[in-house]
């Protein structure tokens, strides 16, 4: 069946083949991302070819990829922001805890308040202060109370590993701040509104060595509560961070395997040529 | 298009094929000196030239690793190039080690070294095939490696038992014997582990322990 | 001194001169207003109402028209030129984007006398008694609609100005659209007042619509649907008059107009100089 949502279309596929890139491990018996036969597009270009791969909860998966492989596309499906872009199309299903995120039912304000992202450049909100941009999923939603808002605004700080450092400068300009500390003022403002899922899209890319260093660390502990999906082009990053990683190219899943493995015996020779910088 | 770090992965390469040739030399040397009773002065040379071009394949191994971050095939490769150079610096130290045992007993030239001769002959095709495997990247080579080990284990173990039931005889004899099968026997067990290495370098397989 | 130089030289001078050329008239607009004008003001000139025969008359009904009339057009033409902004700029995707900016755009330019005519035509004559004739009201509603393209625009502009990184940050902690909106509102509050005060002077000094809606009078205002005085009309009907003490009246009244535009430049200024902060 097909239903207009917000001017792209959306198939629900309930009687797919078996994907062609199967999951080369033991899936995860419960996990809580789950993309199945996915296909996007941007106008006429197919940037997404029938992508189908488990997420594992509570862990760290990255997606490598050179670029225009679809790899963000891929993670904006997931929370749903890739329909905003007018033209987008995009067959297939996205699952949260089983769920079709895409399900006629759903409300997409809650999905994306389930599955935060943090984006390439730092963008906190210039006009408010750093607190204000802490809370800002809650207060734009209404909430009021003053206590439970600096409460929330400490934790998120604290979880971001930022707390110490604008503790005493809470009424700043978001944009007052360094640009790796606004990078976590961002992961704290997503952390704020009480994710299940973290997406990053090469959050470090626009930070240098130190502050990618200090967010990296910030992603390990992440993912002791959270499940974080991290899009990057530094393979080296992702075999620092990632438990799992996934490489794709053209719109495809090629590879998808534990980190350790993947980088040290890919199955793929397309893998292969990839990781050892033999092109793209 | 070449990337960074072909250049120290070629250099390797070509340390290690230096390597090859230099312990299969040492090798025969010792072996020869061995039959033939001379004196095999150069192998200790050789052996020490050996083990200055291991450490400088470890050294460059780890720079590579340090500099470049490999992954895939090239990390593989750099694993494998610390053992297999390893192996060759055995291979010369053994020799030495038969030199030396001759220094020691002096004149052999009583001694029936036939049976020593023809395991040496053995031990040496393995050196042999363990450079060609290791120059030409060859699987089928190099999986043979551990059956022809398994011979010259045998052929040790032999001699052993023979030795030791033996009464009587030239004890100079014996004991040169038994110690040049000694070394001829790690120095296969070197080459077989080489083979491992390669194998590993290409399927990223290593074997079970048992 | 070799060829480039001098043409550098000849270039920067044509450049000056043209500068001269264009304030020049500006200037001596400036001066001779204050000249002419300064002479009328006095505290009886801004508080007494128009006086035909006597001596003591002011501009105060006048300024009291345009004041009421310019705030029944920004009534109208403020919130719907702010949601027909946003809506150009929020919600219009690709092809209807571009031809509502167009017609926007247009509109913006269509001479003020048709927009007097149109709403002579549909309120000045049609509307039921007693509601026709001219009227503040009628004179309010033209002045609106000329105002709505023109906040439309400015609203539109502003908020593409503000980066769609901070759309999609907002859209991703779960922020519904039109709380969205608000958000960006608030990061271009700066280009929005600008628009708004733009506007607001534009149709302030407008006459040509007026003379076609609000007619003018004599008197204070009478309500609504009476005809009402305003500035420009004030400075259009005194100024011909050729009675020496109307005319220089006409003047004291452009002189207020004047200073009213500087005024309201100056607070444009100040608006866009100091960071809004939205709490």
């Amino acid at each position: 069946m097909y239903s207009e949502i917000e001017g792209i279309s959306v198939k629900a596929n309930s009687d797919s083949a078996p994907a062609v890139n199967t999951i080369p491990f033991d899936a995860e018996r419960h996990p809580i991302v789950e993309v199945r036969n996915l296909n996007a597009w941007y106008g006429a270009q197919h940037v997404i070819s029938d992508v189908s791969m488990k997420f594992k909860r509570n862990h760290v998966t990255a997606i490598i990829g050179p670029s225009g492989c679809g790899k963000s596309t891929l993670v904006r499906c997931i929370n749903r922001l890739h329909e905003l872009v007018p033209s987008s199309k995009l067959t297939g299903n996205v699952m949260l805890d089983g769920v079709d995120i895409y399900g006629k039912q759903i409300d997409v304000v809650d999905v994306r308040r389930r599955i935060g992202m943090v984006f390439q450049k730092p963008n906190p909100f210039p006009n408010m202060s750093i607190r204000d941009n802490v809370i800002a999923g809650w207060k734009l939603a209404g909430v009021r109370d003053k206590k439970r808002l600096d409460e929330i605004a400490k934790n998120a700080l604290q979880q971001a590993f930022l707390w110490d450092e604008v503790r005493d400068k809470l009424p700043n300009s978001g944009a007052s701040i360094s640009g790796g500390q606004q990078q976590r003022l961002c992961i704290a403002r997503a952390l704020a509104v009480e994710p299940e899922v973290i997406l990053m899209d090469e959050p470090c890319s626009a930070l240098d060595p130190t502050a990618t260093a200090k967010i990296e660390e910030l992603i390990s502990k992440l993912s002791e509560n959270y499940t974080v999906i991290i899009v990057t082009h530094n393979m080296q990053q992702a075999s620092r961070v990632a438990d799992f990683t996934a490489f794709m190219y053209l719109g495809k899943l090629i590879e998808y395997d534990e980190t350790p493995r993947m980088f040290e015996n890919p199955k793929e020779e397309l893998t292969e040529r990839y990781i050892t910088g033999k092109f793209g | 298009m070449p990337r960074l770090m072909d250049m120290g992965l070629d250099q390797l390469n070509s340390l290690l094929l230096d390597m090859a040739t230099l312990s299969q030399q040492a090798v025969s040397a010792s072996i020869d000196a061995y039959s033939l009773g001379s004196k095999g002065a150069e192998v200790r040379q050789m052996s020490n030239r050996l083990r200055a071009l291991h450490r400088q394949v470890s050294d460059l191994s780890v720079e590579m690793i340090a500099r470049y971050q490999p992954v895939a095939s090239d990390l593989r490769f750099l694993k494998a190039c610390m053992e297999i150079s390893y192996g060759f610096f055995r291979y010369g130290r053994y020799a030495l080690d038969i030199t030396s045992v001759l220094e020691m007993f002096g004149n052999l030239s009583s001694c029936d070294k036939k049976f020593v001769v023809d395991t040496a002959k053995k031990t040496q095709e393995m050196i042999r095939m363990s450079v060609e495997a290791f120059a030409k990247r060859d699987l089928e080579t190099a999986r043979n490696l551990p059956k022809m080990d398994d011979v010259v284990d045998e052929s040790y173990r032999r001699n052993l038992r023979t030795t030791i039931e033996k009464k009587g005889g030239d004890i100079k004899c014996a004991l040169s014997a038994t110690l040049i099968l000694r070394y001829l026997e790690r120095i296969a067990d070197h080459a077989s582990y080489i083979g491992e290495s390669i194998e590993y370098i290409a399927t990223g397989i290593e074997p079970k322990l048992d | 001194m070799n060829m480039r130089r001098i043409l550098d030289r000849v270039w920067l001078g044509l450049a000056v001169a043209a500068v001269v050329a264009a304030l020049a008239p500006l200037a001596s607009i400036i001066y001779y207003v204050t000249v002419k004008g300064i002479a009328a003001i006095s505290w009886n000139f801004l508080t007494h109402n128009f006086d035909q025969v006597g001596n003591n008359g002011g501009i105060a009904n006048a300024l009291e028209g345009t004041f009421l009339v310019v705030a029944l057009a920004s009534a109208i033409g403020v919130p719907i030129g702010l949601l027909a902004g946003v809506y150009i700029s929020e919600y219009a995707t690709g092809r209807s984007a571009d031809v509502v900016r167009f017609l926007s755009d247009v509109l913006v330019g269509i001479p003020s006398i048709v927009t007097g005519i149109l709403v002579y035509s549909a309120i000045v004559i049609s509307f039921p008694t007693p509601f026709n004739g001219y009227t503040a009201f009628a004179a309010g509603v033209a002045l609106g609609l000329m105002e709505i393209p023109i906040i439309a625009n400015t609203t539109s502009e502003s908020l593409r100005l503000v980066p769609n990184s901070l759309r999609e940050a907002s859209a991703a902690l779960g922020i519904r659209k039109w709380r969205t909106i608000f958000l960006m509102m608030a990061n271009c509050l700066g280009g929005i007042m600008t628009g708004i005060l733009l506007a607001t002077s534009r149709v302030a000094g407008e006459t040509a619509p007026l003379l076609l809606t609000a007619l003018g009078s004599t008197q204070p205002f009478q309500g609504w649907f009476n005809a009402v005085e305003t500035m420009t009309l004030f400075i259009f009907q005194n100024g011909t008059s050729g009675t020496p003490n109307l005319v220089e009246q006409a003047w004291g009244a452009s002189f207020v107009l004047l200073i009213t535009v500087l005024g309201i430049n100056i607070a444009i200024k100040l608006v866009t100089r100091r960071r809004i902060v939205f709490v």
